[in-house]
This record gives C-alpha cells, structure tokens and sequence, in this order.
C-alpha cells in the first residue's frame, strides 16, 4: 500500500494500524453509534430500492450527528462525468471517505425502467478517486481544489469460484483501495482461506459481520440474502431463544451473549493471525450489540 | 449473425395502423435474419396476410426480400411492386429496425407521405444455438475486447457490461439479475481464460469503457 495522507478519522487510524470498527447506517436512521464507531457506511439505494441519496443523507448525519461517515457511492447510476463531479461535491460538502461499489443491478429493485448506468466498475471508480485525491485532475485536466477523500472497495469471502474474487481483489489493490470492507462471513475456515489470499495485496480489511437481533432476523438474513448462509448450528440457538424463553427482555439478552460468544472467538483468531485491520458491523436496527462488540475488540 | 426479432403484439400494430387510418397496405417481410426468428419470411407474411384480411383491410402486395437491410436490394424489390405501392395507403415491414429504415430511405423521396410500420421488436445481434435458440452476445458496442477476455465479450454477457467484474451480484457462477439461472459473465471469462493458461489476462485492470466514439452516431464509410 501507498504512504497515504490523511483526510479522515477512518484514514488516520487505518494508518495508525489501530483496530477499528465500523457501522452501518440506511439513512432514515438515528446515529446514537458515534461513542462506538470510528465512523458509518451509508447505503446507497441497496438491492436497487430507491432511497435518499447517499451523498445529501452522509452529509446530513455529518453534519447533524457529527459521526463520520463512508459515503457507499454505487456506479449503477451516474455515468462517469457525473461521478466526478459528485466527488467534487462530497468534498464541498465535508465527506472524506468513499467506498466504492458496483451496485445492485436495476431489474433488481423499485423502478427497474431506469437505465441501468455502470460507465464504471467498482475498480474503475476507485481509480478515478485516487486520480482526483493524489493527481488533483480529471482525465489530465487539473482541479483547482482538488478533493481529500480515502477510498475503499469491497470483497465477498464467500465468492465462488473464489479464485476469481481473489483476482479482482488485486485489480482494486491496483487501483489504489485503501481500505476493503467485506461482505458478512460466518464461516471462519473460508474467511482464514480468503484474507490470506488476499493478505498479499497488503489492503487493510474490515470484516463484515452481522449480529443477528432476534430468530426471525437470522432466518431472514438466511433466507433472503443470496450467497451468504447462516450456520445451521446457530440458527438452532437462535429458534431455542425464541421457543423456550417468553420473556421479551430475556430473549433480547440471551440473544447479545450468544451474539458475543459466537463472534468473540471468530475475531479473536483472524486477529491472532494478523487477517484484520478492523470490523464493519451492519447489524442495523441492533445498536445495543456495539458495547459488546467494542468489548471483544478491547480484549 | 442474426439481427434477433420478437413479434410485437397484435393489438399494438393494429392500433398503430388505425392511428394512421390505414386501409390498404403492402406487406415486406424478411427472408433471412426475421425469417429465422418466425417473425417474417414467407410463413410470417402469409400470417399477417391472413390477420390483416380477417380485419377488412386491404393486402395490396407481399414481397419476401432477401436483404431488406440493404438499399439497394430493397429499390429493385420496390421498383417492382411499384404500381401496388401506389395504391397504398402505407407498407408494413415484418423485419427488424434496419428493415423499415432501409424502407423509408428508398421510398421517402416517390412517396414521401407514405408511413412504414413494423411488426416486431429488434431484441439484440444473436448467437442461434438453434432455431428458437438465440443469445445476446455482442452489443456491436465498437471497440472488441475478446482478445483479452477468453473471446466470450463483458459487455454482452455480464448484465451490467462491467470491465472489471464479477461484481458481489454473483452467486456460485450465476447472476443476480434473473434470479440467478444465467451464468455470471464475468465468471465465464475466468473459466475460459483459466481453461487456456490465460488467467493473467482475467488479473488485468481494464480501463472504463472508451464511449467517445461509439456514444452517439455511427457510421462506416470507406469509400
């Protein structure tokens, strides 16, 4: 990885080499993580569905919760022309960190008439960021203020072939990725297997991780997120919480401490092993797991 | 290649032909690229013969040309059903979009006043597996990568025309658009290459696809 500058709290620790940990935020959401996270991804229109734009809502909550946040920019729907000068207006607007993503295709979502864009790719994008940050120009043209953003992609553990995923995660190295956050994992022998292959990149990872609420959440999460499969083991314990107990408050409690006991371990090795720069958590709807997770973390 | 053709429906060319108070018209049906896809050719011409006539209106000509798509065959085509056409009210094309604008160009300056309809939807330039069989797999988007991507094109398999993918839209080879049945694009090309010892070319980091040129009008012209 390149010295890098700092523009951003995220940026500072990752060159600190500081563990982090990282939220998720959809943007009609409160931000009551900021005592826990370095700072918050904020979706950008996911699975397609149309929501506010992922720019106006990272400044807002910036602004008005003073959490930082990764402003998730998709290539599915701005050409590249206007992608830069979205770059530009995030700087204006005091947004320091990008993650650059593909996006979920059109047909996917709530209007699947709209012209489906992706002038770039999630690797192009991330080069056109680091253009913009460290040459200070566009296609050779020069900024006059050129924008002071870090950038990171995204990888998924769980790809297969996962030789082809392995490869592109070098294409976003290439590019210039400062940081990797990775789709949610819960089978620790392939996340091992991955973040090795890919330790040779030298990209600071964030893993995902998704804590699951309540049964119906990791059922769900099982059910209807495609490619990544909630271990049957654990989707027993989690139904045992919810057919043997009653009590809403013991449930809820039961539930975090079996939360803490699956992911303490999993993030204790791939620590011990030097696989991590940091955790992202997306369990949104679930900040009361954070003071649990920073426990793990500080251990 | 194939230029691919689907059958608009009925109600829509009939709509279409009552918006201009069409009563009498010629039908040009495609012998070869719509023939293939049972959206013209003789059979195709015959049906809408039939379908039209069932409704009152007037055939006044049916010609299956070869090669709608060129100018020069359609003139001699047209010139000779020239004496049918003048007693048209408009000509109905069984062909893809070439065909009707190959039509209009020949015809616009003898009848300038007279309305080309189309029977179909032009899908995409095909690869025919068989009859009833066609692929998307080239989007003539003008500027070929296959030598770099094990001859199976980005643009046209991967749904999102990515130059770097795949993207987390993949699930064990397939994609997400189509509730994963088509194969992922991008994971055909890393068997390909991987299958012919080329898999530095899948580790390559292309560049964003070059649209200056191919993103408005084109045209060939070498002599």
């Amino acid at each position: 990885m390149v010295e890098l500058k700092i523009y951003s709290k995220l940026g500072e620790k990752i060159a600190k080499k500081e563990f982090i940990l990282t939220g998720e935020l959809e943007p009609e959401k409160t931000c009551d993580l900021s005592p826990y996270v370095v700072a918050a991804n904020v979706t950008d229109s996911p699975l397609g569905i149309v929501t506010i734009n992922s720019m106006a809502a990272s400044h807002i909550i910036q602004k008005e919760a003073n959490l930082e946040v990764i402003w998730q920019l998709t290539v599915r729907d701005v050409n590249k022309l206007g992608i830069a000068g979205m770059i530009m207006g995030a700087q204006s607007l005091g947004i320091h960190n990008i993650l650059s993503l593909t996006g979920d295709h059109t047909a996917l979502g709530d209007m699947p008439e709209s012209k489906p864009v992706f002038d770039l790719d999630s690797a192009t994008l991330v080069k056109l960021v680091r253009e913009m940050v460290d040459k200070g120009s566009i296609n050779g043209h020069e900024i006059e203020a050129p924008p002071k953003l870090h950038v990171g992609a995204a990888a998924n553990p769980n790809a297969e072939p996962m030789e082809a995923e392995v490869l592109k995660i070098g294409r976003k190295a290439e590019a210039g990725a400062e940081f990797i956050q990775t789709q949610v994992v819960y089978d620790l022998d392939r996340t091992i297997e991955f973040l090795t292959e890919i330790n040779k990149y030298k990209v600071p990872v964030l893993l995902g991780i998704f804590p699951m609420k309540s049964y119906a959440i990791a059922k769900g999460f099982d059910t209807f997120v495609p490619g990544v499969s909630v271990p049957k083991e654990i989707l027993a314990k989690w139904k045992s919480v919810k057919t043997d107990i009653s009590d809403k408050k013991q449930q809820n409690e039961l539930y975090d401490q079996y939360n803490y006991e699956f992911f303490k371990p999993f993030i204790k090795e791939l620590r011990q092993k030097n696989l991590l720069a940091g955790i992202h958590c997306m369990a949104v709807h679930y900040p009361r797991i954070f003071p649990k997770l920073m426990a793990i973390i500080q251990d | 290649m194939v230029v691919i053709t689907t059958k608009k429906p009925d109600e829509e060319v009939f709509e279409a032909l009552e918006n201009y108070k069409i009563k009498k018209l010629a039908l040009i049906s495609c012998g070869t690229c719509a023939a293939l896809c049972q959206t013209g050719g003789t059979e195709g011409a015959e049906e809408w013969k039939n379908k039209l006539e069932e409704k009152g209106y007037q055939i006044t000509s049916v010609v299956v040309s070869e090669d709608v798509c060129d100018n020069r065959v359609m003139k001699k085509d047209l010139r000779k059903i020239d004496d049918e056409l003048r007693n048209s009210d408009a000509v109905l094309t069984l062909s893809c979009g070439l065909g009707v604008q190959s039509i209009v160009t020949v015809l616009q300056n003898k009848y300038p006043e007279m309305p080309v309809l189309i029977s179909n939807n032009t899908k995409f330039i095909g690869m025919t597996e068989r009859i009833g069989r066609f692929y998307m797999r080239c989007r003539a988007c003008g500027d070929c990568y296959l030598n770099y991507t094990g001859g199976i094109c980005p643009i046209a398999t991967c749904a999102k025309g990515l130059m770097n993918g795949p993207c987390g839209g993949m699930v064990d080879g397939k994609c997400e658009v189509g509730n994963y049945e088509k194969d992922c694009g991008w994971i055909l090309i890393f068997n390909r290459l991987k299958a012919i010892n080329r898999l530095d070319l899948f580790s390559r980091l292309r560049d964003a696809r070059d649209w200056s040129e191919s993103g408005h009008q084109q045209e060939v012209v070498f002599r």
